[in-house]
């Protein structure tokens, strides 16, 4: 009973449910939504998302925020579409992305933990010259002509019609949820982004874990970006752009709060299958694409007002009970005697 | 006391002004073409959303919040325009008047999350840039041009905002420009509003005990930020004599930078209208002088945007580092007591 209470209260809980009501909805909408074709490609086409969503997921899990995700895709998918298109190595190509990745996310890290400049001011910035790096890489032009096979792999399929990307994204969130709650290290991001003073009076150390959560932000987002370039089959001038919103909405959605200290890359994961779905989800409904951001920015006002709106409940409820409590012992202690 | 708190503000303007007039120096001597006063003001239409809004998104970010959302309400506005003259048939002023007022309604309801809701700022008016976005394509699907078209052929009357020129010279759209300065610079330095503002900003609790309510000061600022950018979307509206429902995509960093730039802080408490003001011709000038005097592509403008906004971060960051500053006080007090001794 108190397991299933534990469950239900878990945040990443109420996201999924959200999502099975979402697709249920629409399948009585409309019911050739109920295939396993349809619903697999919601989730297959979230695969980028959801990487993004999961690397944004550790930057907010320590307290900060970064924006600059969706240029660095954009910017990995451009160095090693190119490379590819050239015929380089896939292994050096990949390398190179992840490399970059990684360079990206330390240079964030340090700007906001060593330097303590405010994350969404220094993300801003590099994902302005991240931007403006890919337009000079790519000289204005799209990268087109890629390795005809490196984009065919992005449709094999490997359990059912989901993708092989898709069950690696699943398979490496599920890895990542273990290492965040199963071992020491990685407990170090909640309880930093919980209270990073307190995290460091107990000897854990603050910055380096931010840096970490940024290094894993801009690896993840480099791996996005591969599978972008892989799945999309070209990179043009503009690609990523967006992804950046998208990946905060998607971590709010699955239950991460933005104050940091928690949530679950899991609950990220899901809202990144929200995210995604909603546009393919619509087509089903007979709207016009159209809807596609509205939509999207009622759910996550929506979403964001009404746990807002359930934690202050929550939090003046405790305090009454605190308060009551206190008043209590105190009567009981003066032998009722008022003041 | 007064003294004191105004002498840093008073020399990181004065810097503002010395960078402005190195931009002069740089750019005019690279290319003179730049100096010419008919280009010089022909330019300002590349980013007087910048300058405009940026005005207002201080307000916002003096209290403490942030405001992401700007530049689709930008959009919206001129989508509405739009529609409401060439489907609904509405002359261009009523449809102006309408689109203001839906913008400060768009405002007022990120404000009111933000303030009553307890809602991160950043969260609700990230959702606000989807939602007003969305919003603004729904509306131009309403329109019987298709959305990517555009809506054009407004009459001379409307278009006259952005082709009227003081004394043949000065375009309207800077008289208005001018006009903004003047009533946010009264409102956030000269009147009991604009203290509240500030001290919201400092402390929101304290403010909320010392009688002022804090929240509809904060709500209060989004609305003026919403309307600032819904000014800035008639105005690009009157100039490029299209409605079009992403006119404001791909601004929030040049905004977000003016405000930062003209000596804001983000984390909320300081901050001026003539910093930012003076902080977006800089961002404008940037912006027409690269492409002009050496020869760099539009689209890679982000980059030294990019570095002007890290390298002011970084640099307030290292200078108000307490190491540094007991650095900076304690060679400061050697100095004068060099000079006393002396």
């Amino acid at each position: 009973m108190s397991n299933l209470k534990k469950v239900l209260r878990a945040r990443e809980v109420t996201s999924f449910l959200f999502l099975a009501a979402l697709f249920v909805i629409v399948g009585l909408i409309n019911p050739k939504f109920f295939s396993v074709s349809s619903i697999s490609a919601c989730f297959n086409s979230s695969v980028v998302y959801t990487l993004v969503a999961v690397g944004m997921a550790f930057a907010i899990f320590v307290g900060e925020i970064d924006v600059s995700v969706g240029s660095t895709l954009g910017f990995v998918a451009t160095v090693v579409g190119s490379l590819l298109r050239d015929g380089a190595n896939w292994i050096f190509a990949f390398t190179m992305g992840l490399i970059i990745g990684a360079i990206v996310g330390l240079i964030n890290g340090w700007g906001v933990a060593v330097m303590k400049v405010p994350s969404l001011i220094f993300t801003l910035g590099t994902n302005g010259i991240l931007r403006g790096m890919m337009y000079i890489y790519a000289g204005g032009a799209w990268v087109e002509n890629l390795p005809k096979d490196f984009k065919d792999f992005s449709s094999v399929t490997m359990i059912g019609q989901f993708t092989v990307y898709y069950c690696c994204a699943v398979l490496l969130v599920v890895s990542i949820h273990l290492l965040l709650t199963r071992t020491r290290r990685g407990r170090y991001f909640i309880a930093v982004g919980d209270n990073a003073s307190g995290a460091t009076l107990v000897g854990i150390p603050a910055t380096r874990t931010k840096v970490t959560a940024y290094v894993i932000c801009g690896l993840m987002s480099a791996l996005a970006g591969i599978i972008f370039c892989s799945r999309i089959g070209f990179v043009t001038s503009t690609s990523g752009s967006g992804y950046d919103m998208k990946a905060v909405a998607a971590c709010v959605l699955g239950g991460i709060s933005l104050t940091g200290g928690v949530g679950t890359v899991i609950g990220a994961a899901i809202g990144a299958v929200i995210m995604a779905s909603i546009s393919y989800l619509l087509v089903f409904m007979g709207f016009s694409s159209n809807y596609d951001n509205a939509i999207t920015g009622v759910i996550l006002i929506t979403i964001v007002v009404a746990d807002a709106l359930m934690q202050h409940r929550t939090a003046e409820k405790n305090r009454r009970a605190r308060l009551a409590a206190r008043t209590s012992v105190a009567e009981e202690v003066k032998g009722g005697v008022r003041l | 006391m007064k003294n004191l708190k105004n002498k840093p503000k008073f020399s990181w303007n004065m810097f503002l002004v010395v960078l402005l007039a190195t931009e002069f120096l740089i750019f005019g001597s690279k290319n003179p073409k730049f100096l010419r006063p008919a280009l010089l003001f022909n330019s300002v239409n590349d980013y007087i959303a910048i300058c405009m809004v940026s005005l207002f998104v201080t307000f916002v970010m003096i209290t403490g919040g942030i405001d992401i959302q700007v530049p689709s309400i930008i959009g919206l506005t001129s989508i509405t325009i739009g529609v409401l003259w060439q489907d609904f048939g509405m002359s261009p002023g009523v449809a102006v008047i309408f689109a203001i007022l839906l913008a400060a309604l768009c405002g007022a309801l990120s404000g009111f999350f933000i303030a009553y809701c307890r809602v991160q700022a950043m969260v609700v008016t990230l959702g606000g840039s989807f939602l007003y976005a969305g919003l603004a394509l729904l509306i131009s699907t309403l329109s019987s041009t298709e959305s990517y078209q555009g809506i054009s052929g407004f009459p001379d009357s409307f278009k006259w905002i952005a082709k009227y020129k003081v004394f043949g010279v000065v375009p309207f759209q800077i008289v208005i420009y001018l006009g903004m300065i003047v009533i946010a610079y009264l409102l956030l330095h000269k009147t009991k509003y604009g203290r509240s503002i500030f001290l919201v900003g400092v402390n929101a609790n304290a403010a909320e005990y010392s009688g002022i309510n804090s929240r509809l000061v904060k709500m209060s600022t989004y609305i003026l930020s919403a309307v600032s950018a819904a000014i800035a979307g008639v105005v690009l509206t009157a100039y490029l004599g299209t409605a079009k429902s992403d006119l404001g995509s791909g601004l929030t960093m040049n905004i977000i930078t003016a405000v930062v730039l003209g000596g804001t802080l983000s984390t909320g408490g300081k901050g001026s209208v003539i910093g930012t003001a003076l902080a977006a011709l800089i961002i404008g000038l940037l912006r027409f002088g690269m492409p002009l005097c050496f020869k760099v592509n539009t689209q890679y403008l982000d980059i030294p945007i990019g570095v002007l906004l890290i390298v002011v971060v970084v640099g307030r960051a290292v200078a108000s580092n307490p190491a540094v500053t007991a650095k900076l006080s304690r060679l400061r007090h050697e100095k004068k007591k060099a000079v006393s001794s002396k």
